[in-house]
């Protein structure tokens, strides 16, 4: 049984077992675009574990007392899930094949490990609560562990009541996704069009000292710059006091919050060169997935560009304001609207 | 418009404008219907006037207000009484202190709106439909009207009539050839000012259509990459620069570029090149560029101190004493028209790719549209402003050089001075009196009038005037205020708005980039020549003419003019940062003072 997979062998269609956030790395890898390196945990891992373990019956009867629409009941079947499966043993060829893809990778590296819901649908995923994320993993034991606290996820109250609602119709299981981590200097988010506008000639980008969490979380207000795809002129930019910032914990596991150094709170954190860089892979995103993308990007330390920039993931842009387009006018009837002879509004 | 009650306006009522000192009477010196007159005051108190400054810089001259007269009938014509534009008449202006501020007239009536929008919607189609046809044609009978503007012949008034008078059937007398020809003359003025709106309305249209249609499918768009994406590649503007260019390397290339020396005047150039057979040669290259090249316009035609570089051939000389230094120090001074027109293709190509299909075919249309219309938009200037208007300017001397001749004058120059009706009155009397023999009072009469007219204009050119006056309307609605002027709701707030001397202006960013210089502010033409290699051009606003200076200048920033400006052109042209729009930088930037010129916000700050 195939438990693991390089994400650089993933497709889109893997997304079944692999779950949308590797396939979609795998897919970003294809297309040439830098993504840091690592494996895919296939939902098979998972299966084998509660199989192997027969937590399979434990979850099973735990379920049953939860009906739909019982909170107190979805908190209790949680809690049992979560003490039965938080010390249980992985089984022994998912415990090997983790550790034999994770020694694969060069100088056995510290790992990001994320959950990566099933499917392509990440409206449910966030639902169900699959957004586990353990950062700054080292060895193999820790990766085993996170990988398992990954799998706990799918037990949450919230995530068993989302479930419940459905009718019990969706098959509880999730990929993970073992990823290198990257030290950021500089991390941030960018859109493959002004989110706020709608201009699609523009790529919006927000960006922070060191790593992304500080953005994606909003605890910092980070510089914001507008670019146009087209010439790659910055059109509007705007620098923030950027007054903290998160860099990996130096004594080991996780990552430490702390204040960002006066001399650069308040400097850009991205150059020219910086932004065209952004701008380029924005662009090379956009054209493969065909559809704006949501970007989280990160510059590492201590590397220059282009071999710096890293894309940790791309979404597709789900909220995007668009007005009624003005349809089916001719050229000349637009132009006679110039000068207040539109014809009717009402047609 | 809505007309709020004047207390309610930021702008001073035109009724309570001071005449500044030793001005008194400069209302004589215009027609009666040009004055706020305190019998129409209900009405003129309670609308919004703007200075048109783009036009009118600087005080007007007596004979001048035909510029004024006659494109404002053309352009309400055209606009009012033949497209029918539905929401909008024609331009009502007056003149204060010497300036001309401007108002549209508005159509209300919802019912008149609808019988508009039919006429318009025919006519304005069958233009569009037709254009390069009809273009095409419209240049055959501007070429005409310049020929017979500058063959008019401006007979003399002799002891004896000809022979001829008895000999030919249709030879008539002397008075009445000399009247016919003033006549005339006007009427081909009108006639240039006819043809000029015949098209210009639709081609702003057009043009400002694909604009609005640009920011609301992409709103962040610079406006420099909308203008990019229409501007011409080959247009007949471009041309005097172009053969300038190329005469520079001939100097070069002939061994005589020695004769280019900045600051030498064009009759030092040609003393020394007259000295040697390659310098003969290249004054006979000269001569073969400059009809039609050297009929530009020395400034924007609408005053009669603009002639053209026929007249004065200043602004050629340094042009290519400029470009003999440039290719000399091995700059490139060639227009990149390749690398233009690529980078105009590769813009077009790239936003369209950016829409959804059914936008990009509005997209490409009036892009197509735009083009089509964009070479009558620039070139009409040339065959207008400069080629026609500095030649009618030439013929009205000729008038001024007869009424001088007979002392009705002191100089050629006086018939300036003088209403056109004015100059009808006197060639009247010259005419009556040297058929009757006897007194004429005029050689009295005038020459005082002009003495008093000239010292008034002078007076008049330092005072201020406020880009607006009257009532602050709620909205600016008129398409040839906003299309033509860039007089837009916005900005009339920013004028209601304005500190003065904050020390910082805001206009359209124009041409992009940031640079720091010392500040030439010119107001007219004449003060070109002041201009010095890395100076900030501040200026009401540039015509075409001017381009040969740009290539000496950092920045530019004018009072009036939006993206499509020529300044803006040619600024994105020669990569000057530029700030189009500013509404009073003349006013408030002084020669001399370190400004900030960013073209990219649009801002211009004053830093000493």
């Amino acid at each position: 049984m195939e438990f693991t997979r390089p994400l650089a062998e993933l497709r889109s269609a893997d997304a079944v077992e692999f779950g949308g956030k590797s396939a979609n790395l795998g897919d970003l890898l294809s297309a040439g675009i830098p993504v840091p390196g690592g494996f895919a945990v296939g939902a098979g891992a998972f299966r084998a574990f509660v199989a192997e373990t027969g937590l399979d019956g434990t979850i099973a009867s735990a379920l049953s007392r939860a009906p739909k629409g019982d909170v107190e009941a979805a908190s209790a079947a949680s809690k049992a899930i979560d003490e039965a499966m938080r010390f249980a043993p992985l089984p022994e060829a998912v415990r090997e094949e983790l550790a034999r893809s994770y020694e694969a990778l060069e100088g056995s590296p510290p790992v990001a490990v994320r959950s990566s819901a099933l499917g392509e649908d990440s409206h449910d995923a966030t639902f169900a609560g699959q957004q586990e994320s353990f950062l700054w993993i080292r060895g193999v034991e820790q990766l085993c562990d996170a990988v398992r606290d990954c799998w706990v996820s799918l037990y949450t109250p919230r995530a068993i009541a989302y479930r419940a609602e459905l009718g019990g119709r969706e098959e509880a299981a999730m990929g993970v996704t073992v990823q290198e981590m990257v030290d950021a200097e500089v991390s941030g988010v960018m859109f493959t069009c002004n989110p706020v506008s709608g201009d699609p000639s523009m790529v919006a980008v927000n960006a922070s000292w060191g790593l992304g969490i500080a953005v994606v979380g909003g605890e910092t207000t980070p510089d914001d710059f507008l670019v146009s795809k087209v010439t790659g002129e910055v059109v509007r930019q705007t620098v923030n006091a950027k007054e903290i910032e998160y860099v990996p914990d130096p004594a080991g596991r996780g990552t430490v919050r702390r204040e960002v150094p006066a001399e650069r709170r308040e400097r850009a954190c991205l150059d020219e060169a910086g932004l065209a860089a952004l701008v380029e892979a924005a662009g090379r995103i956009e054209r493969h997935f065909g559809t704006h993308q949501d970007i989280e990007w990160a510059l590492a330390r201590g590397r220059s560009l282009p071999e710096s920039l890293l894309v940790l993931q791309s979404r597709p842009v789900t909220a995007m304001k668009t007005d009624p387009p003005r349809l089916s006018q001719s050229a000349i009837s637009l132009v006679l609207g110039t000068f207040g002879a539109a014809p009717r509004k009402d047609s | 418009m809505a007309a709020p009650t004047k207390t309610s306006s930021a702008f001073p009522s035109p009724y309570e404008i001071a005449t500044p000192p030793g001005c008194e009477g400069w209302e004589e010196m215009y027609p009666y219907y040009t004055l706020f007159d305190e019998r129409r005051r209900e009405t003129d108190e309670n609308r919004f006037w703007f200075w048109n400054s783009m036009h009118f810089p600087v005080p007007m001259p007596a004979f001048d207000v035909h510029c004024i007269d006659s494109p404002y009938q053309a352009v309400g014509e055209w606009q009012n009484r033949f497209f029918a534009v539905p929401p909008a008449m024609g331009i009502d202006y007056r003149i204060v202190n010497g300036y001309v501020y401007i108002s549209g007239n508005p159509v209300t009536d919802p019912e008149k709106i609808g019988e508009r929008v039919e006429y318009f919607q025919r006519r304005a189609g069958y233009y569009f439909e037709n254009w390069e046809e009809i273009y095409a044609k419209w240049k055959t009978k501007m070429e005409a009207l310049i020929a017979e503007i500058t063959e008019l012949p401006v007979p003399d008034l002799p002891e004896y009539e000809p022979d001829e008078v008895m000999l030919e059937d249709d030879r008539q007398t002397a008075f009445y050839e000399l009247l016919s020809a003033y006549d005339r003359t006007l009427r081909c003025g009108d006639l240039m000012w006819q043809h000029h709106f015949e098209l210009l309305l639709l081609g702003y249209g057009a043009y400002v259509t694909f604009s609005d249609f640009c920011k609301a499918n992409l709103p962040d768009i610079p406006d420099q990459h909308i203008a990019q994406m229409v501007a011409g590649i080959d247009v007949l503007l471009f041309r005097p620069s172009a053969e300038l260019r190329q005469l520079a390397k001939v100097a070069i290339d002939s061994g005589v570029d020695g004769a280019f020396v900045e600051g030498r005047s064009p009759a030092e150039i040609d003393a020394e090149l007259e000295q040697s057979d390659a310098g003969k040669a290249w004054l006979e290259e000269l001569e073969k560029i400059k009809d039609p090249w050297f009929n530009m316009a020395t400034g924007d035609g609408l005053y009669h101190y603009y002639g053209s570089w026929y007249d004065d051939p200043t602004i050629a000389y340094a042009s290519i004493v400029g470009h003999v230094r440039a290719l000399n120090e091995g700059e490139e001074v060639e227009r990149p028209t390749a690398e233009l027109e690529r980078e105009r293709d590769r813009l077009a190509e790239e936003y369209g790719a950016l829409l959804d299909e059914e936008t990009r075919g509005a997209f490409t249309e009036l892009l197509g549209l735009s083009r089509m219309v964009f070479p009558y938009v620039e070139e009409h200037k040339f065959y207008c402003d400069y080629w026609f208007l500095t030649r009618w300017w030439n013929k009205v001397r000729e008038f001024g050089a007869l009424l001088a001749k007979h002392g009705f004058l002191e100089d050629t120059e006086d018939v300036f001075q003088l209403g056109r009706h004015e100059v009808a009155q006197a060639l009247d009397e010259l005419v009556l009196t040297w058929a009757t023999g006897g007194e004429p009072i005029g050689p009295k009469h005038w020459p005082p009038i002009v003495a008093r007219r000239k010292e008034l204009l002078e007076k008049l050119a330092d005072w201020t005037p406020p880009p607006a006056l009257g009532a602050t309307p709620e909205a600016i609605t008129d398409p040839m205020s906003i299309m033509l002027w860039g007089v837009t709701t916005q900005r009339v707030q920013e004028w209601a708005s304005a500190e003065e001397g904050g020390g910082r202006l805001t206009g359209a960013a124009a041409s992009p980039g940031v640079v720091e210089g010392k500040a030439r502010v010119v107001i007219d033409v004449e003060q070109i020549a002041a201009v010095r290699e890395g100076d900030v051009l501040v200026c009401p606003i540039t015509s075409p003419a001017w381009a040969p200076i740009f290539s000496s200048v950092k920045a530019v920033v004018t009072d009036i003019g939006g993206v499509m400006s020529h300044a803006a052109i040619v600024c994105r042209e020669y990569g000057l940062p530029a700030v189009v729009g500013t509404g009073r930088a003349t006013a408030e930037i002084q020669t001399g003072q370190t400004v900030r010129v960013d073209g990219s916000t649009g801002v211009v700050t004053i830093l000493e």
